[in-house]
């Protein structure tokens, strides 16, 4: 099986990658850097002599999309499953930014997003399953201010994903939603997640790990996978509390550890 | 002028060893990640010692690019007498399963990998000095084998056994190639118990706590640094792999398995993409 890979460059597409490839599919991975590319490209050809194509791409560009896509048709294999995982966060408040950066949150992480899941599916070889995973996060799971269009945007995903799942469940395609809390990718997420203290430490999974489940349970069909017991606990109290009481809790929180983390990394 | 090569020279131990041993009037090329700390300690080390030669080189030895993009500035800076000492004592400590641009887990690649694909680069220059290549060790090697199973701990991962596993690790490339008889001895320094930053810099919760805590009992990074100058400066080189306090000590005896040592090297050579001393594969 070949497996789309976009965001493949960050710390969580890499991990994905190398599960991936330690599983024996063929890989096609898509970033922004061409140098990222190459670095996983042969990492993983090195570690599990995988089959990896590349193909470097700004997914929130139709243009540049479409080619890859020529690309892919052209290709004897089709891919299988398709991980978007590209995604972005701006730290800070909603009007200490400008509109636009905020607009690129939603650029990228939803309507992207939305262009690869449909031109995949649209080129995908109808005779076989087809598996899709979209990033959502934990923060998904309730308004969160300060994060307040990421968290939007990747409620979009989580409600996206499940309901997509039911419409095309007779068409041979499985969708899933993986919403992990912190993940332990780059130095500022490391940052970020001591800056949490010891909220960070309890709602952070281990990347090794949720790589390795999200492939298997996407495969055995289930529509959302919330890593971590503390996290899925924390998830039910998304369900039963009132928005605008886990709102305020939330910005408690956050204004704290926010302040903490930009300090820490200036 | 003996030219000496050092990693992670921007604080800690490196910082201390590359004072050390351009006080004894080799030439120091520091290696360190970010370029204002390069900066920093550069000045610091030349405003302590005006006539001493220092200079640094900025790049991030977790990215193979960057190793290679490292060895090839290194390499220009070079004069006929080729590289007297490589000290690869670049290290790190992650409390959770990270991985590198190449995607390997990041204690393994730059506490370990990175030293080994700059000794291979460095190969030529080494052997042309009869040189030494010296490695950051640690007494965590012992009590520890190679989780052959899954060397980059991914699926149980630990940040004290993928910590001792790259320490097993460099001790086991440093014995092969002692056991390879080059021209150029490899050793390993045990610094002790050394009240640096390692455990706190890129953890938090309680690995940095712990680390803090701990730290506090060490040794000053200067007093460790002595085992480097001595190492680099010593003639005829002296005997031994292991080195405390100036003095060879006892290892693991897992360091003296010739399997693991050959296994560990075929796979690091299949990671770097390289045939060790040889032609890029």
């Amino acid at each position: 099986m070949m497996v789309l890979i976009t965001g493949a460059c960050g710390g969580l597409g890499r991990a994905m990658a190398s599960e991936c490839a330690r599983r024996g599919f063929e890989l096609f991975l898509t970033d922004i850097s061409f140098e990222g590319l190459d670095s996983i490209r042969q990492g993983l050809e090195r570690q599990f002599g995988a089959v990896v194509y590349t193909h470097v791409c700004d997914i929130t560009d139709a243009g540049q999309t479409a080619a890859m896509f020529e690309r892919i048709k052209g290709m004897e294999k089709k891919p299988g499953m398709l991980l978007n995982i590209a995604g972005i966060d701006h730290e800070g408040g909603f009007m200490t930014q400008p509109g636009e950066r905020i607009a690129d949150i939603v650029r990228l992480n939803v309507e992207a997003t939305l262009r690869m899941t449909h031109t995949a599916l649209d080129i995908r070889n109808k005779t076989e399953k087809f598996y899709i995973v979209n990033v959502s996060s934990l923060a998904s799971l309730y308004p969160i201010p300060l994060k307040a269009t990421y968290a939007a945007s990747k409620r979009f995903l989580l409600d996206f994903s499940i309901a997509l799942g039911q419409e095309l469940k007779y068409e041979n395609v499985r969708v899933m939603a993986l919403c992990p809390g912190g993940l332990p990718t780059t130095r500022e997420a490391l940052h970020g997640i001591a800056a949490q203290g010891i909220w960070g430490s309890l709602t952070t999974n281990g990347l090794g790990l949720v790589a390795q489940r999200t492939i298997s349970r996407v495969m055995a069909g289930r529509r959302v996978y919330i890593p971590g017991v503390v996290n899925r606990t924390l998830s039910i109290l998304g369900v039963f509390a009132p928005p605008a009481m886990v709102a305020r809790l939330l910005y408690k929180r956050w204004r704290q550890a926010q302040r903490q983390w930009l300090t820490d990394s200036l | 002028m003996k030219t000496v090569m050092i990693t992670g020279a921007t604080s800690g131990i490196g910082f201390e060893a590359a004072r050390a041993i351009a006080a004894q009037g080799m030439r120091v090329i520091g290696v360190g990640r970010s370029a204002e700390r390069c900066e920093k300690a550069k000045t610091m080390l030349l405003d302590a010692m005006p006539d001493a030669s220092v200079e640094y080189v900025c790049g991030d030895l977790s990215n193979q690019r960057e190793v290679n993009a490292v060895s090839d500035t290194v390499i220009g800076m070079l004069d006929d007498e080729g590289l007297w000492a490589l000290v690869s004592n670049a290290g790190g400590v992650r409390n959770w399963y990270t991985t590198t641009a190449d995607g390997y887990e990041t204690q393994f690649a730059l506490n370990y990998l990175a030293g080994f694909l700059l000794a291979h680069r460095l190969w030529p220059y080494l052997k042309k000095a009869n040189g030494r290549v010296i490695l950051t060790g640690s007494n965590s090697h012992k009590m520890m084998r190679m989780h052959w199973k899954d060397v980059m701990y991914k699926r149980c991962y630990s940040c004290l056994m993928a910590y001792k596993q790259s320490k097993l690790a460099g001790m086991l490339f440093a014995a092969e190639l002692n056991r390879r008889q080059y021209q150029v001895k490899a050793y390993v320094v045990d610094p002790g118990l050394v009240d640096t930053e390692i455990g706190a810099k890129e953890t938090g919760g309680i690995v940095k706590m712990f680390w803090k805590l701990r730290s506090k009992g060490g040794v000053k990074p200067e007093v460790s640094a002595q085992t480097y100058a001595y190492l680099c400066s010593r003639q005829p080189a002296p005997d031994g792999l292991y080195f405390h306090g100036c003095r060879p000590v006892a290892t693991s005896k897992r360091v003296d398995d010739p399997e693991d040592a050959k296994r560990l090297f075929k796979l690091s050579e299949q990671l770097c993409g390289i045939k060790f001393g040889g032609d890029e594969l």
